[in-house]
């Protein structure tokens, strides 16, 4: 279980971005965590992760204290993430960016197996394995990033706005992966600008707001309810078929 | 014909070391985006190290440099945990570098200039006074002996960042310094490392600075200056950068000294300094990125 208590955050010297949020993640569940721009989705990622420290509170993963730990540390306990800009190595070919992402293991063996499990998972990064990562198209460049994530096999992998700048197409693919990550048994917290998409492709959902909880509740339940569409979901159930 | 060769040849004789004090200053921007103006400034105080060794213990400058590399990198990564931390994630970051840096010189100039006075320095080993011919090509000895030093620590480096986990980790925190924190990068101790393996770099230019060029305690400027030209060219932060960058500008160096005369040398990198940047700011093999 991983849980947020009580936390409160921010960057630098800045205000606080987050306040006293509390979250409870069950493992093997996927989360999807929506709400309005600067509602604090991406700083929660950045407390979880370890980007950033708790001012107050904490974060607790499987019982133990982890807030304020550095990115490196909370890999080894397996918590791993995708920010949402690109963060391909863009000079380094594809397999080299993989081998990247199994940085923390010191057991070659076991990072050549991973490398072929991602490869299993992105038939395309196999293809171009030795392509300069930095001339990928960008769903590619988000297929490497996600790849490079799982080479830790991590307990909770948390992916901010996965299907930003992406074709239709393409962004229908990195959520059918992100489906099957669940089936690996990774714990999925997902941040999805687009929210009907995000809700669509988890089993629950957390709303966010001025830095704090509104609301949580199973994926489609928050779909269905008429009062969180016309505050959050808003516009965007109206391109509900189409790609918004 | 061969007049022309010859200039060739002593121009890439001088881009080797050239290459080495850039390369350096290029690992520092490329790994921290830290502009240190006081590159210079160490280089010229790892020259007085090689020149006391040489001077009191008769030490060869060539060799003083395993002292002067070690030494070098124990004060770089001083340098950096003391200074740079504390600033990392400023919205200034680049230019509070640059002050910073600037003030670093200064420091060691003065310090420098108090110690050791504002005299005229060099050592003096047996290979700097002589030369062998190739034919008609005129090689001097200290120069030839440089190049094949700068090209093996050159080497050692690239092999040492292409090669090794720690290397591929400066290589991938050079790239993308946030993504190299996301994969479990300790990009801090990363940054020490780098600072330090820029210092030693540092270091073993001022070991052969000390017999190539004359130097005293202001002298940095001049060759900061000179550094920077030579680093934008190839790019801010790229290692082939700073050496093609080198090459070039101390073969057209070498041309403008021939044609010229020597007091027009230093022109040519300013020149070409300013022509890159009117014209490709980016460098031959730099991104364009904002520091």
């Amino acid at each position: 279980m991983l849980e947020v208590v009580e936390a409160t955050a921010g960057y630098g010297h800045g205000p606080d971005i987050l306040n006293d949020i509390s979250l409870t993640v069950e493992l093997g569940r996927r989360y999807c965590i929506i709400g309005p721009n600067g509602a604090g989705k991406s700083t929660l990622l950045r407390l979880i992760c370890g980007i950033i420290a708790p001012r107050s509170g904490d974060v607790r993963f499987e019982g133990r204290s982890v807030g304020g730990l550095r990115p490196d540390q909370l890999l080894e306990v397996g918590i791993s993430y995708v920010p949402q800009e690109r963060t391909v190595f863009p000079s380094m070919s594809v397999k080299e960016n993989l081998v990247m992402g199994g940085f923390t293991i010191k057991d070659k063996g076991l990072v050549n197996e991973r490398l072929a499990t991602v490869y299993r998972l992105f038939p395309v990064l196999g293809e171009r394995h030795g392509q300069l990562a930095g001339t990928l198209s960008g769903g590619e460049q988000q297929m490497v990033t996600l790849g490079r994530a799982l080479m830790v096999q991590p307990k909770v992998m948390m992916i901010d706005e996965p299907s930003l700048g992406l074709a239709p197409l393409m962004a229908d693919q990195i959520f059918d992966t992100i489906r099957e990550l669940s089936d690996l048994g990774i714990t999925v917290i997902l941040v999805e600008q687009n929210a009907y998409r995000g809700l669509q492709a988890s089993d629950w959902g957390v709303v966010l707001d001025l830095g704090t909880k509104r609301f949580e509740g199973p994926a489609e339940s928050i779909l269905d309810d008429p009062r969180i569409r016309e505050l959050y979901l808003g516009s965007q159930i109206a391109g509900k078929e189409g790609s918004a | 014909m061969s007049d022309f060769l010859q200039v060739l040849v002593l121009g890439l004789l001088l881009g080797g070391v050239y290459a080495l004090m850039a390369s350096g200053l290029t690992l520092l921007f490329g790994v921290m985006r830290i502009v240190n103006l006081a590159h210079a400034a160490f280089i010229i105080g790892a020259a007085y190290i090689a020149f006391f060794a040489f001077d009191k213990a008769g030490i060869d400058p060539l060799l003083s440099i395993a002292i002067t590399m070690p030494v070098m990198f124990a004060i770089g990564v001083g340098v950096y945990l003391a200074l740079f931390p504390r600033i990392e994630g400023s919205p200034r970051f680049g230019e509070m570098t640059v002050l910073m840096t600037f003030g670093l010189a200064l420091i060691i100039e003065g310090l420098l200039t108090f110690f050791f006075t504002g005299i005229f320095r060099s050592t003096r080993p047996g290979y700097a006074t002589q030369s062998v011919f190739i034919g008609d090509l005129f090689i001097p000895k200290g120069q030839l002996l440089a190049l094949v030093v700068s090209v093996v620590l050159l080497l050692v480096l690239w092999a040492y960042l292409t090669f090794s986990r720690i290397g591929t980790a400066v290589r991938a925190t050079m790239q993308n310094r946030s993504a190299a924190q996301i994969v479990g990068v300790n990009v801090r101790r990363i940054s020490a490392l780098s600072f330090g393996l820029g210092m030693a770099l540092a270091g073993a230019s001022g070991s052969m600075l000390s017999y190539l060029f004359p130097f005293f305690p202001s002298r940095h400027w001049q060759w900061v200056a000179l550094l920077l030209s030579l680093i934008v060219l190839g790019g801010l932060g790229s290692l082939k950068g700073a050496v093609i960058g080198a090459v070039i500008l101390s073969v057209a160096a070498a041309f403008v000294t021939d044609q010229f005369g020597p007091t027009w040398s230093p022109i040519t990198f300013y020149l070409a300094l300013f022509l890159i940047i009117m014209v490709r700011p980016q460098g031959l093999f730099g991104k364009a990125v904002r520091i």
